[in-house]
């Protein structure tokens, strides 16, 4: 581990070093994908494309040791660039990064379907381009997710309510629900399925 | 507080895509849990990038050989560019649905890297319940793997690894107490005996079956591969 962390470490100074000698200009590449983001701009695409294709046809071809491979990765990481520009931001990171991010979910993707035979594009689901919530304050995740669920909860209809209070607040058993409030078993579970519809859409609906 | 993360191999290769989707989910579940690896994760990905398109770069002039080669490619090359901005569409992020998962009546909301892969029949055994992920990776096994309060995997070891990510809930071995959040990788070097007093829900990769190492639980073995 000591052995991959120096040469990792040398890897860093060069590329710091390459980026000191401004081999590669990133306000031009934000100009850049801002152009195409905003105006769908052609020209400024292929600027992009010049700079980045060529890049990445050889490290595709490093890894999959085929050309037809290689190309696919171009084809379908440049397709995104294309697609995907408005979700670049620059606050958040170098355009080099993002392309990269792109570029490495797509021959997971590939990979993945040569490996598994699955086509499910997996990569966006463990490295999503957006984030669901802000990254900082991960730490407090759990409560203000409690605290969202919570307001959530208030909304649900008071019948819904106080099943599903009970259920997860009070850590009932579904019988002990229905022995408490003197229902049927059956009606328990239909109000504690409907509320959860209920608040999956709702919950789904602050992801945006 | 987590203590135990992913070693910097794994984080790196995590970031390169070279993984299996199952570990890779692994630790996407860990990080989305774990500033640190979060962190790491993000610095790890700017210097591949900065290896990756800037450094190459300078490859260019150094390798001869591939300018024949960047020559024929430029012409396909101009044809994609092309066929890539004929179109105008652009593309809608679908916003996440957080999805559930229950067992014995208690939800738990799906880690976001597994919320479009296939959830198996929940396999019912004692104290134990388990649900294979259908990530189709040939001999590396994925489940969640909740565990009723009271309830333990008999001490066993493995010939290959065993990961378990600890999604909710706490449970302890001889080496310590582990709780949500914690990435633990063990290999056939390990044996252990998880017991989790409070019960838990685990989400755990192996590429081998359990091996029970202890005295009438050596009958188990059979069942060994039914549980990770």
């Amino acid at each position: 581990m000591q052995e991959l962390r120096t040469s990792l470490s040398k890897d860093t100074t060069t590329a710091t070093s390459s980026t000191m000698s401004n081999s590669v200009d990133h306000p031009q590449l934000c100009q850049w994908l801002n152009a195409v983001a905003i105006h769908r701009d052609k020209q400024a695409f292929t600027c992009l494309f010049k700079f980045f294709a060529s890049k990445i046809h050889r490290i595709a071809h490093n890894k999959f040791s085929n050309k037809s491979m290689a190309n696919e990765v171009v084809q379908d990481t440049m397709s995104n660039v294309w697609r995907k520009a408005h979700l670049f931001n620059e606050a958040k990171g170098a355009p080099t990064t993002w392309v990269y991010t792109i570029m490495r979910n797509v021959s997971f993707d590939i990979l993945r379907k040569m490996q598994a035979n699955k086509e499910d594009n997996l990569s966006d689901d463990i490295w999503p381009l957006v984030e669901a919530q802000t990254t900082s304050d991960k730490v407090f995740g759990d409560h203000l997710a409690q605290h969202q669920l919570l307001g959530s909860i208030e909304t649900l209809p008071e019948n819904q309510q106080a099943v599903v209070k009970g259920f997860y607040f009070m850590e009932m058993s579904q019988e002990q629900l229905a022995k408490h409030l003197n229902l049927p078993l059956g009606t328990i579970k239909s109000r504690l399925r409907l509320a959860l519809a209920k608040l999956k859409t709702k919950l789904g609906e602050h992801h945006d | 507080m987590i203590k135990h993360h992913p070693k910097f191999e794994l984080l790196q290769s995590f970031v390169n895509g070279e993984l299996a989707a199952s570990l890779a989910a692994g630790i996407a579940i860990h990080s989305d849990m774990c500033t640190q690896c979060q962190q790491k994760i993000a610095q790890l990905t700017e210097q591949m990038a900065e290896a990756s398109f800037e450094q190459a770069f300078l490859h260019n002039f150094i390798v001869d050989d591939d300018d024949d080669l960047s020559q024929v490619e430029a012409l396909d090359f101009d044809q994609m560019i092309a066929g890539i901005t004929e179109s105008d569409e652009i593309s809608e992020v679908k916003a996440t649905v957080e999805k559930l998962v229950s067992f014995h009546g208690q939800h738990y909301a799906l880690p976001r890297s597994l919320n479009n892969v296939e959830l198996g029949k929940i396999a019912h055994m004692g104290k134990l319940s388990r649900a294979r992920l259908q990530l189709d990776e040939g001999e590396i096994h994925s489940s969640l793997l909740h565990i009723n309060p009271g309830g333990s995997v008999p001490e066993h070891t493995h010939k290959g690894f065993e990961l378990t990510v600890l999604l909710a809930g706490s449970f302890s071995d001889e080496q310590g107490d582990y709780e949500a959040g914690d990435f633990i990788m063990l290999d056939g070097r390990h044996q252990h005996n998880p017991v989790s007093a409070q019960g838990c829900l685990c989400f755990t990769v192996a590429n081998d079956a359990l091996h029970f190492t202890k005295g009438i639980n050596k009958l188990l073995n059979p069942i060994g591969g039914l549980i990770y």
